[in-house]
């Protein structure tokens, strides 16, 4: 038992941080109230805590954070509804842009093709087939001004997929605010810039990871002083999920990339109440509804404890988990794609109740193609239905406190915690990485899954169950395949019309300072002035850096 | 027939390798070579890896919607080098409406999201069978086994052990004159036990019994069609014990293979009517 009086006063003074809270930022309304006229309360809690309530749980908004990283939650305000889009040219990317933000979407999220994301131009020879496929073409900073056109840059905030050259990326972004006379340190979006995983899972990499790691810690640095709303990273589970991993998995090696990460930034000298508090996370949801609550509620108690206990943050921003979630792209099925619409729901709603600041939903048609126009709106529908019919956001952290709940949310972190200890044991995430370990460890989830499916142990509803013969074909969203060609011309005036001495110039700068420890994003952003191209900037790095070939 | 070969390929710039994993995995498991390139591979670094390492077949995936561009120009420079022998497949996130022009351009054929493994090497198994005009013979496909044959001096002594001590029933005994034995057939639940009697010192079984004393002689195999097994154990170079059925106890049709093609074991074929 905790002694009542240690709750008692600690609840007391949550309740009096709270009232000061409200009258700075008040709830969404004065009472909160079901359809028979229950008042519902903010928090619910057991009127007898056992002894270790408070160090497992607590309130919302106080370590460990278990129950949230803020006292009100959705009360206050719903979360960010960020739809990732992006497809062919920055013109289109910037309609469908602003078509989103007319249904309702309260933030941008930025998907770039392949050749932007491995740093190619798009007339370069391995950009072939893939110009503005998965997401915009962006080859200099004339393209990103098209994509942000008439979209003011201090009114919403941006996230941008984008890894091995996010500082290029995010030099661009800054570079669009300031020609709309939005000066830097207002701006408020996240990059992705998460190197690790893309070893692990996601493919995007350009350089080995030291000259990449310390890309990543050149953007802390920088940011902390210039941009500091930004969020720096967005250490991302996501794709190792998608990759094949189990929860547990997901979990465990994201926070082992973020301990990296930290480390790398203390290694290069910064205070880690400097940057912590702008490392941002990214996970995925799945289908096993209760699990993925459970995942969420112990990555936030997990990072609380690391940050605190292991590198001694002072500020609670730092030991606060703030992430983003997706719903489970591989959850989706080609088969019968409206199916996919309910998945998608129990998985939002898995995310919401375990507390995600931020939301995409995935479009139906997304294990067939890039999302249509209406299957993205429907999708964006599904996050409103959740947030403003449901109720589930009128109280914060609904599930804490069952059993069943508590129990899993302690049994993910132990597993999580095993695989951290290996992880260390082995010297770290990037060392891990380096010898194919998580690699490994997802590619046989991934195989079992597969085999268990095959086997028909797992049912996927559509596919080997409950099938439908002779389905009707869906309307599917083209890119247009002449977008390569164009970008190409493109290309080709901009180097005709720009100042080419000056590009010549900036890129010698920056590859001189690439060979020493300075900062590399002042001469990136010089570059991105001078219109110098994705490809010439990552080609200078590259001639530097050397590229990473994989293992 | 040698082994098959697949080259599993990532062409272009997409990361997401796990279904090529899988699949490269599962082709493992059925039993193929399998050579994975790894990402990022230009049509042109494939086809180098496919004629090196003299593939049958080359599995493409792509998720990043440019299997459109890539999958022909692979197909294209195999055509170039003089190796479009080599099977081209592929796989990932595919419109059903991109199909059709695919494989048009040589694509033998497109697994869609959500296809079974096991179809995919089944697929290539059978291509790479039909380009070589190698014609595989069908499993061997047995009902179940029918008997378990024990060799015995005298029916009517080891009966004694059998009904009295292991409680079976006998259900039926006669003379098979052809094989100079006398059966007896006890019920085992699931299948029967045969005991063999010798005739006369004619009788195979007494050969056996006096090289190897009283014991486990055979397992009896209930098959269809039993002229048609015989030839394809032949073709299979299977030695027979009788190169064609006889008549065997019960009514049955029945011809033994010999051990030295069946690990030691003697089996008999046994075809029963109805």
């Amino acid at each position: 038992m905790t002694s009542t009086s240690t709750f008692q006063k600690e609840y007391e003074a949550w309740l009096e941080k709270t009232k000061q809270l409200l009258e700075k930022y008040p709830e969404r309304k004065a009472v909160f109230q079901t359809s028979s006229g229950i008042e519902i309360e903010r928090l619910y809690h057991p009127e007898e805590p056992s002894s270790d309530y408070l160090e497992k749980l607590g309130f919302p908004g106080e370590f460990p954070y278990t129950r949230g990283i803020r006292p009100t939650m959705y009360r206050a305000r719903y979360w960010t509804m960020r739809q990732y889009a992006g497809f062919g040219s920055a013109e289109e990317t910037n309609q469908r842009f602003r078509f989103l933000l007319e249904q309702g979407q309260t933030g941008l999220s930025v998907a770039f093709d392949l050749p932007t994301q491995i740093g190619y131009d798009s007339d370069d020879p391995m950009a072939r087939g893939e110009v503005g496929k998965v997401g915009v073409a962006i080859d200099s900073l004339e393209d990103m001004e098209t994509l942000f056109d008439g979209i003011p840059l201090d009114q919403v905030s941006t996230s941008m997929t984008i890894n091995a050259p996010a500082a290029i990326l995010l030099a661009m972004y800054i570079a669009v605010a300031e020609k709309q006379g939005v000066p830097k340190n207002v701006l408020s979006g996240t990059i992705q810039n998460d190197i690790l995983k893309e070893y692990i899972a996601r493919g995007t990499y350009i350089f080995p990871p030291k000259p990449s790691m310390r890309l990543i810690t050149d953007i802390f640095a920088y940011c902390s002083k210039e941009v500091p709303k930004w969020n720096t990273i967005s250490i991302s589970g996501y794709h190792i999920r998608e990759a094949g991993s189990t929860a547990a998995q997901e979990l465990a090696f994201t926070l082992a990339n973020g301990i990296a990460y930290v480390e790398a930034a203390l290694d290069a000298g910064l205070a880690i109440d400097q940057f912590a508090p702008r490392l941002a996370f990214f996970f995925n949801a799945h289908n096993q509804f209760f699990e993925e609550i459970a995942k969420f509620r112990a990555a936030r108690r997990l990072w609380a404890h690391i940050m605190k206990n292991r590198f001694g943050a002072k500020n609670p921003k730092s030991w606060q988990l703030r992430f983003h979630t997706q719903t489970g792209g591989s959850t989706l099925t080609a088969q019968q794609p409206d199916n996919n619409v309910v998945r998608v729901t129990i998985q939002a709603l898995a995310a919401i109740l375990g507390g995600t600041q931020s939301l995409h939903t995935n479009s139906k048609d997304e294990a067939l193609a890039l999302p249509t126009e209406e299957s993205a709106r429907l999708a964006l529908r599904t996050q409103q239905i959740i947030a403003y019919e449901s109720g589930v956001s009128d109280t914060v952290d609904p599930l804490g406190g069952s059993y069943y709940v508590e129990a899993l949310t302690d049994q993910i972190e132990e597993k999580a915690k095993e695989y951290l200890k290996k992880i260390d044991d082995m010297g770290g995430a990037v060392q891990a990485v380096e010898q194919g370990y998580m690699q490994e460890e997802i590619h046989r989830a991934a195989y079992e899954t597969q085999k268990a499916i095959e086997k028909n142990e797992d049912i996927v509803v559509g596919v080997n169950a409950f099938r439908i013969d002779h389905e009707r074909e869906p309307e599917l969203h083209r890119v247009d395949p002449a977008i390569g060609a164009r970008q190409a011309e493109k290309l080709k005036q901009l180097r005709a019309r720009r100042d080419n001495d000056r590009v010549q110039k900036t890129l010698e700068d920056l590859k001189r300072a690439a060979a020493t420890d300075e900062n590399l994003m002042p001469p990136i952003l010089e570059c991105v002035k001078a219109y110098a191209t994705i490809g010439e900037i990552c080609g200078v790095l590259r001639n530097v850096f050397g590229e990473y070939t994989g293992i | 027939m040698k082994k098959i070969r697949v080259l599993v390929a990532k062409p272009g710039l997409d990361g997401h390798d796990r279904g090529a994993l899988v699949i490269a995995q599962a082709l493992r498991d059925y039993g193929m070579e399998v050579i994975y390139t790894g990402l990022r591979q230009t049509p042109e670094q494939i086809v180098a890896a496919a004629i090196q390492e003299d593939v049958d077949c080359i599995g493409l995936s792509c998720l990043s919607g440019a299997h459109n561009e890539l999958f022909p120009a692979v197909v294209e420079r195999l055509k170039e080098k003089g190796a479009d022998d080599i099977i081209v497949v592929g796989g990932g996130v595919i419109p059903a409406d991109d199909i059709p022009f695919l494989e048009s351009k040589g694509i033998k054929k497109i697994f869609t999201p959500g296809t079974p493994t096991l179809e995919t090497a089944k697929f290539i198994e059978r291509a790479v069978y039909e380009r070589d005009g190698y014609v595989p013979s069908e499993p061997f496909q047995m009902k179940q086994v029918a008997h378990i044959g024990i060799a015995v001096r005298s029916i009517e002594e080891s009966l004694t052990f059998y009904k009295k001590i292991l409680g079976l029933s006998l259900v039926h005994t006669e003379t098979v004159e052809s094989q100079n034995v006398k059966v007896a057939f006890l019920d085992g639940g699931n299948l029967y036990l045969e005991l063999l009697e010798p005739l006369n010192e004619k009788s195979a079984v007494f050969k056996f019994i006096e090289k190897r004393g009283e014991g486990l002689h055979h397992v009896a195999l209930g098959v269809t069609d039993i002229e048609a097994r015989i030839r394809r154990l032949k073709e299979e170079g299977i030695q027979m014990i009788d190169e064609s059925a006889r008549p065997g106890a019960e009514g049955a049709q029945v011809a033994f293979l010999h051990p030295k093609s069946a690990h030691g074991v003697l089996y008999e074929l046994c075809e029963k009517e109805g």
